[in-house]
């Protein structure tokens, strides 16, 4: 189980950089998983969909349906990807500290 | 120590279910390999770690071992002498998965390269089947196979989650169409195509299947998706596991015939196709009425029938295409996503090697799902990052939603400029639904298969390089002496000759001569490809011939016996520099 580290945060993080321990999610965290993704900076819109996704996720345990979070928080599909480049489950989904989705993604 | 006792329970388990696995092709496949080597630098697991362990034949050996012990005759009374051996404890299991989960992606290229036609995807399928009874595997293989069983599909998706998502893609399509009726079908019967998806589609990457639907509705089609048994996805096909196999299969087919659909259609999606296609009839024992299609093939009838109609301006970049191993290895698949992508985008670079010896996007075999070997794959990635980067395209498109993820991580991780699109998507941007509002102004340049004519008086090296050539998809055309060539050449003008130099008769540079001095054939790129033999005085100097007749230098010169991947390399720029020229 690798180490990352990134400024002054430390977590560990499993082979694809998804977090192991979701719970050790806090915002200084969030930016730095969003520095693996090729994104510089954490906008408001970035933001209210890292904040949908840990909503969810502490409810459900597991991540949204697309469609819920398209719904829910308001932006389109292409946005999403605009502001994810890896999409919502290999992007979003990572930056947001949940587990990596399951199956072929 | 009741560790240990469970330890050894677990691995005489896992030896017992072996001698239950036997039938005709693993029988072939185990007993025939005869350690030659050929398979060695065909994986690209070996390619980029130089790994002596990750030779196929070497991982291979470590399931073979336990054929050697139980069915090799003489494997049962000395298995040392033939390399037979037991699994003996849990060290043992977890080596085994390490290899047949960890290093080998069962994406079969080493099984092209076998003379003796071992496939070796199925002994590491063996191996992953007696693991798997025991519960050793990887967990995300594991949580699949769970989220298959229990709900049909492989993420979990409730039947609620999944006619929401079509309801909310029916709005988006309306809009994007701006036509009210349009809409993804749901449980319709009679329909001309039952469409089964990847759940990648209704979770998370929805733009195929509304790519889909656009490409369906452009052509006037009669089909319907199903509310049951919607998943074309199989976790049976990675797990080892025939009976979760059947169980997804009969999901599948059950829709069709609950629907009474004349056909199955199954989305871009390779391990999907294979596992439906041509293993659920089997893992099921199911007699199908109704043929099974891939989308792929369902599209070039469109087009070939002018159901739809497309315009490659739309999508005005340069496209190349990875062959995914399900459709080309293993489905014979390699033409059709060729011909859509030639109508659909304004230029399209092939990826070399291409077709059924493509490499793997490393990402299958389920092993998108299995974090612990993440590593690995990237690391043994580097062979694709090499060989798309070298096709300088900007999209890279395919036909499988594995293989996106795969290639979109490893473009990732090795910083390539370059994104990933699916076939259809790329199809469904280049439609032109309404003629009033898009006109064609431009046609992509026709990029026909090239043809090379080869000059050789020996027989054995004609054939050789001829498959050689139409395997990475050239047309060939072999001419055993002058006569025969120049013939050749008043009927058709080739995009490339190779010529030996060393013939009886009139030799090759005397033909060289004369194509190099002829204002018809002159522009034709020439290779030298000449046996070198210093024994021989009478031998021609190319050089001082070429110096003495003021000609120009050939456009490549190899020496036989030909390096296979360096003739390919020359044989690619000399070509493909014209076709750029072009745009």
């Amino acid at each position: 189980m690798p180490l990352f580290e990134w400024e002054e945060v430390k977590i560990m993080v499993d082979e694809d950089g998804f977090m192991e321990n979701p719970e050790e999610w806090n915002e200084r965290v969030a930016l730095a998983l969003a520095s693996t993704e090729d994104i510089s900076e954490l906008t408001e819109d970035h933001w209210k969909i890292i904040n949908y996704l840990r909503d969810y996720f502490k409810q459900y345990g597991i991540a949204p349906m697309i469609r819920k979070l398209c719904k829910e928080t308001g932006y389109s599909l292409k946005q999403i990807y605009e502001l994810f480049p890896s999409g919502p489950a290999k992007g979003a989904c990572k930056v947001a500290g949940l587990a990596k989705p399951t199956g072929c993604v | 120590m009741n560790e240990i006792n469970q330890n050894s329970t677990r691995a005489h388990k896992a030896n017992e279910a072996f001698k239950t696995r036997m039938n005709r092709q693993a029988i072939l496949s185990f007993g025939v390999c005869v350690h030659c080597g050929m398979c060695t630098e065909s994986c690209h697991y070996y390619l980029a770690t130089k790994d002596p362990k990750m030779a196929p034949a070497y991982k291979a050996d470590r399931v073979r071992k336990l054929y050697k012990k139980y069915f090799d005759w003489t494997g049962k009374l000395l298995p040392k002498w033939v390399g037979g051996g037991e699994l003996e404890n849990e060290e043992d299991l977890k080596e085994l998965m390490d290899i047949t989960f960890g290093s080998c992606t069962m994406c079969r290229r080493c099984s092209f390269n076998c003379p003796m036609g071992v496939d070796k995807a199925l002994l590491m399928r063996t191996g992953r089947s007696i693991l798997y009874e025991q519960g050793i595997a990887p967990q995300g293989v594991i949580d699949v196979a769970k989220d298959q069983w229990e709900t049909g599909n492989q993420m979990g998706v409730s039947e609620e989650e999944y006619l929401e998502t079509i309801e909310w893609l029916n709005e988006e399509l309306q809009m994007e169409l701006d036509d009210p009726i349009a809409e993804i079908p749901m449980d319709k019967p009679n329909c001309n195509i039952v469409y089964a998806v990847n759940p990648r589609e209704i979770k998370y990457a929805p733009q195929s299947l509304l790519a889909a639907a656009k490409i369906f509705y452009a052509a006037g089609e009669s089909w319907t998706m199903s509310s049951k048994g919607w998943d074309n996805t199989n976790f049976g096909l990675f797990s080892g596991d025939n009976k979760l196999g059947a169980h997804m299969g009969n999901l599948v087919f059950d829709s069709v015939e609950r629907l009474n659909g004349k056909m199955l259609v199954t989305s871009e999606c390779g391990h999907g196709y294979r596992a439906t296609a041509w293993e659920s009839p089997n893992w099921t024992g199911r007699d199908l009425k109704f043929p099974i299609f891939n989308f792929l093939e369902i599209m070039v009838d469109y087009v070939k029938s002018g159901r739809i109609k497309l315009d490659p301006s739309l999508n005005p970049f340069k496209v190349t295409y990875h062959d995914p191993c399900n459709l080309g290895r293993s489905g014979g698949i390699t033409e059709e996503p060729r011909y859509l992508l030639k109508q659909s985008v304004s230029m399209f670079q092939e990826m070399y090697p291409n077709r059924a010896d493509n490499y793997c996007c490393t990402g299958g075999g389920g092993a998108m799902s299995m974090s612990e070997y993440s590593k690995r794959r990237l690391e043994t990635a580097v062979v694709k990052a090499n060989q798309l980067k070298e096709t300088e395209a900007n999209i890279v498109a395919t036909a499988c939603h594995n293989c996106v993820d795969g290639l979109t991580d490893l473009i990732k991780h090795y910083k390539l400029k370059m994104k990933v699109k699916l076939v259809g998507e790329l199809v469904a941007d280049a439609l032109i639904i309404d003629k009033k509002f898009i006109t064609p102004t431009f046609k992509a340049p026709e990029i026909e298969e090239k043809l090379i004519l080869m000059v050789d008086d020996e027989v054995d090296i004609l054939t050789y390089l001829s498959t050689l050539f139409n395997d990475n998809g050239f047309n060939t055309y072999t001419a055993t002496n002058y006569e025969n060539a120049m013939e050749f050449l008043t009927t058709q003008k080739p995009d490339l000759i190779t010529l030996d130099l060393a013939m009886p008769g009139k030799n090759g540079l005397s033909i060289y001569k004369e194509l190099k001095t002829n204002e018809e054939y002159k522009d034709i790129p020439v290779i030298f490809v000449t046996g070198v033999n210093p024994d021989n005085p009478g031998q021609l100097d190319h050089r001082k011939f070429i110096y003495e007749h003021s000609l120009p230098k050939p456009e490549g010169y190899i020496e036989k016996p030909v390096e296979k991947e360096l003739l390919l390399k020359i044989v690619r720029k000399c070509v493909e520099v014209k076709v750029d020229n072009l745009n």
